[in-house]
């Protein structure tokens, strides 16, 4: 049984208009290191509980960094970092079981010995706890959860033969599957083709709506995560500016950290200058 | 057939060689998924040094050979965490250096001891019963924690980081996972010696790596497949009067590369000019 599919599409701007809870991820004059240098710096934000967060920058500006340390696998140099209201050094594994975590793409050993089902079981793991085994409702979940990224056919299939946009979709699935308060999505629908983007976008525009989850999704596409957050955070090593999307996607705030070429059009869309027509 | 099954000395044989054997596949399906084979070498190679040393100072051979074993193990977990340097280097220094000790121990013992070198090659022949309970003890002990942690352990080796991430311990249980390797080799150290027990931690695993696409079928065809193979390879060297460890170690062999030839992971690849 799936969950019937919204017919509007995710076009229609919301922004402002959600009643949201307090805080439930909060930076506060944030830092974050790599032994090569910073990452973070003196980033200072709330995501409030049921908010859609779009993250946008460039290559290398903390995009994925970001997520990690909401998952408290990276604490802070500097500053603090506070999510479900305790520090993040100190989030522990209930914690991180609500947390779902789609990451940037990166290859699978193609001959891993691992079905779909088994991937897809693993983001269970954690919200099934240490000490009871994986049971029929977990297997149930699971399978919807493939049911709702479209893989339900390829259950059975070995994950190393799917193809990479297919694997992602898994990913996701995966990540569903943790039936998280707070998802984190990196860049997730690179590799996927349009139509199944649509579709793996309008899914979690869905979830936000209706189960009032917490997300955070980065990506590379402004136009394509524009409409769908309610606030987007403009990141390059610091956070330029964060708002609803029609106070980000402005020439003079995106050229700040997208360089001088990037222009918006009147209808809010986001390009790249040609120098060869300019 | 029968008759030589009652002989006390080849019925503990063939159950050290049935435990050894499902114990170091059950636990090499990790070491394999996870990338630790050089953390197995290493550790074979450690404890076999603490054994060396007991012998040289007079001491009980299986703690010290616990001690070696579980340093190396945790302390190369610990440089594989990091992942600062390049870990094939550094590894292979500081393993070649636990052999030396080894060596160093063994030259300056005052004469010849045999049964350090049972240590090296394994004497499977003459595992006493006491040996034979500690290994039955402690094959419960991993493979109970192995299956009762599956998912834990499964999801740590396909993704350790994504595992922390969804919250599971992942950290504890790679280093639980060290643990039990580094008990695993010492407790068959005896039987099948330092340089074999490598390739009984490897073979089995890898065998059925190329069987299948499921973790949970892995784990069931690397067990029987090394339960199997160590039982059939102390047969045929007492039948053949052949030393145990090598029959085995080359059985195994031979059904590895039957499986590679009959892979169906290696079937849709086109044919070699
Ligand atoms: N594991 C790591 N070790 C050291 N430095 C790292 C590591 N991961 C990222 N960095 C550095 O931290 C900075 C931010 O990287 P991050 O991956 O967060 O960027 P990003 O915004 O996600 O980029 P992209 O758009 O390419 O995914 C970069 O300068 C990168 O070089
Ligand atoms: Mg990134």
């Amino acid at each position: 049984m799936t969950r019937p599919h919204p017919t509007h599409t995710h076009t229609h701007p919301h922004h402002g208009d959600h009643q949201h809870g307090k805080p439930l991820i909060r930076f506060e004059h944030a830092s974050f290191l790599y032994p090569h240098g910073p990452a973070l710096e003196d980033i200072t934000l709330e995501i409030a509980d049921g908010e859609f967060l779009g993250v946008i920058g460039p290559n290398g500006s903390g995009k994925t960094t970001m997520l990690r340390a909401i998952l408290g696998l990276m604490p802070p140099s500097q500053g603090s970092l506070r999510i479900f209201d305790c520090a993040c050094q100190e989030l522990r594994c209930h914690h991180r079981a609500m947390i779902g975590y789609v990451p940037q793409k990166r290859s699978v050993d193609p001959y891993f010995p691992i079905t779909v089902h088994e991937a897809v079981m693993m983001g269970r793991a954690g919200a099934i706890g240490l000490w009871r085994r994986a049971g029929r409702r977990d297997r149930e979940i699971a399978r919807h959860a493939l049911e709702d990224v479209g893989m339900a056919d390829y259950d059975g299939h070995p994950l190393g033969a799917l193809s990479g946009g297919q694997q992602q979709r898994v990913f996701i699935a995966r990540a569903l599957a943790q039936h998280p308060q707070i998802l984190l999505l990196d860049e997730p629908t690179t590799g996927i083709d349009t139509t199944t983007q649509h579709t793996v976008l309008e899914l979690i525009q869905r979830l936000h709506e209706d189960l009032h989850l917490t997300v955070v999704l980065v990506s590379h596409d402004i136009n394509l995560i524009a409409p769908l957050a309610e606030r987007l955070a403009l990141l390059k090593t610091r956070l330029y500016a964060v708002g609803p999307a029609k106070d980000i996607l402005r020439k003079d705030i995106l050229s700040q950290v997208y360089g001088p070429q990037i222009l918006t059009t009147d209808q809010g869309h986001v390009i790249v200058a040609d120098h060869h027509h300019s | 057939m029968t008759d030589f099954l009652t002989l006390g000395f080849l019925q503990r044989a063939i159950a050290a060689a049935a435990l050894t054997g499902g114990l170091c596949s059950a636990i090499g399906v990790f070491v394999v998924l996870r990338g630790l084979a050089f953390i197995g070498a290493g550790t074979a190679h450690a404890a076999f040094a603490g054994v060396a040393l007991a012998y040289l100072i007079g001491a009980p051979p299986m703690p010290l050979a616990i001690v070696f074993g579980l340093g190396t193990a945790w302390v190369t977990g610990l440089l594989e965490e990091q992942g600062r340097m390049k870990l094939d280097v550094s590894i292979g220094i500081f393993y070649t250096a636990t052999m030396a000790l080894a060596i160093l121990f063994i030259g300056l013992m005052k004469s010849y001891n045999a049964e350090v070198y049972g240590y090296l090659f394994g004497s499977i022949l003459s595992v006493t019963s006491e040996e034979l309970q500690l290994t039955g003890v402690l094959a419960v002990l991993v493979v109970g924690l192995l299956g009762f942690f599956s998912k834990e352990f499964f999801f740590l080796a396909f993704d350790q980081e994504m595992a922390e991430a969804s919250g599971v311990p992942a950290r504890r249980f790679f280093f639980l996972l060290l643990t039990l390797i580094a008990l695993t080799i010492v407790v068959s150290l005896k039987i099948v010696g330092a340089i074999l027990v490598f390739a009984l931690l490897l073979i089995p695993p890898a065998t059925a790596y190329q069987l299948t696409s499921s973790l949970h079928r892995m784990m069931l065809y690397a067990v029987t497949i090394g339960v199997l193979v160590s039982i059939a390879g102390v047969l045929l060297s007492f039948q053949f009067d052949l030393p145990a460890g090598p029959a085995i170690v080359l059985l195994a062999t031979g059904v590895f590369f039957l499986a590679v030839a009959l892979s169906p992971k290696r079937a849709p690849k086109p044919a070699l000019p």
